[in-house]
């Protein structure tokens, strides 16, 4: 599995992919949605995009929308510090794969699988 | 502004709305860093139970990691009491780059917010008794919208000069017309006006003033305080 983590909490984003990585994931790490964006602009596919929803300059809900127009096949995870339904009410149709931080990562995991082999 | 208690009841608590929610999404992160390090060291130590070798570097970074974080979230909870205590009396003696310290600080866990350098001036420090809650407030909103204007990569300048005898005046160097199209709004004007402050800008050299009374208890009678 491939995934593309993007978080601008630099250290966090880090440890989750080095989590990632001990479980056999794939992970790519950028701080921001334009670096993100720009590396799927030419042409590396991901599985699995997993967004923090609030970033400055792009945020996830608008990287999400952006990345989908370029890989139809991409899934989307979104991750909040905010834990609330502030955020999801944002974008409601991606809610069900809302997680709040502190992230378990059994529960990570578990919606990564569900999505791929979906 | 006729009714002062009102602005303080409705905009200044939006404003401690706002900026606990700040807070708390900061501290949120500091949490999350420490959880997810502290599950990379359960990790590891679950690899080294099961015999792979595991890298001692890796363990150290990931405590020194713990411990900055620690350190992060503690300097948080130092800034939040700050701004906690800030409304325990409503007009109090102050310091102003102590304001300005406080608000860079408070401004700085929205994450769009660029860097504030406050600018020392000469002499005496700047004792103002006014609505320090007031004040914050203003001043806050001014660098968000500078920050909402110019990204996370820019930066801003801010110094407090003796106007006259009885007036400070707080620079904004760097600000733009595009902020001066929204700031300041009109709940920023009766917050302005209830302390006797008043907000202006030099449009030759982008720069926001905002004048504030050294006392409060000078300005003519009539003027609103909280």
């Amino acid at each position: 599995m491939k995934v593309l983590l993007v978080d601008d909490e630099q250290k966090f984003a880090l440890m989750l992919a080095k989590r990632l990585e001990l479980r056999g994931i794939q992970t790519a790490v950028f701080f921001s949605g334009e670096t993100a964006l720009k590396t799927v602009e030419q042409g590396n596919r991901f599985d699995v995009a997993i967004l923090d929803v609030k970033m400055p300059g792009i945020g996830g809900i608008d990287l999400k929308r952006r990345l989908g127009q370029l890989d139809e096949r991409m899934k989307f995870v979104f991750l909040t510090g905010h834990g609330s339904t502030i955020d999801s009410s944002a974008g409601a149709q991606e809610a069900e794969n809302y997680l709040p931080k502190p992230l378990q990562i059994d529960v990570l995991i578990e919606t990564l699988n569900r999505l791929t082999e979906g | 502004m006729n009714n002062a208690k009102e602005l303080f009841d409705y905009d200044s608590l939006a404003f401690f709305g706002r900026v606990n929610a700040s807070i708390s999404h900061e501290l949120k992160n500091v949490m999350a860093i420490i959880s997810e390090t502290a599950g990379l060291l359960g990790d590891l130590s679950e690899m080294a139970r099961g015999g792979t070798a595991v890298d001692p570097d890796m363990l150290t970074s990931s405590t020194d990691s713990i411990i900055e974080e620690i350190q992060r979230g503690f300097s948080t909870i130092r800034q939040m009491n700050r701004f906690a205590h800030s409304v325990d009396s409503p007009v109090v003696s102050v310091n102003l780059m102590e304001i300005l310290d406080l608000v860079r600080n408070l401004s700085e866990y929205l994450s769009f917010t660029g860097k504030t350098n406050l600018l020392a001036g000469e002499g005496a420090a700047p004792m103002a008794l006014t609505c320090p809650f007031i004040l914050q407030a203003i001043i806050y909103q001014a660098l968000v919208q500078t920050s909402q204007n110019a990204g996370p990569g820019a930066e801003l300048d801010i110094s407090v000069q003796s106007k006259n005898e009885s007036t400070w005046r707080i620079i904004f160097y760097g600000f733009n017309l595009k902020e001066f199209e929204v700031f300041p709004d009109d709940r920023i004007k009766r917050m302005a006006a209830s302390i006797g402050a008043s907000i202006h800008w030099d449009r030759s050299s982008d720069r926001l003033e905002i004048d504030v009374p050294v006392s409060l208890e000078s300005l003519p009678s009539g003027t609103d305080s909280p």
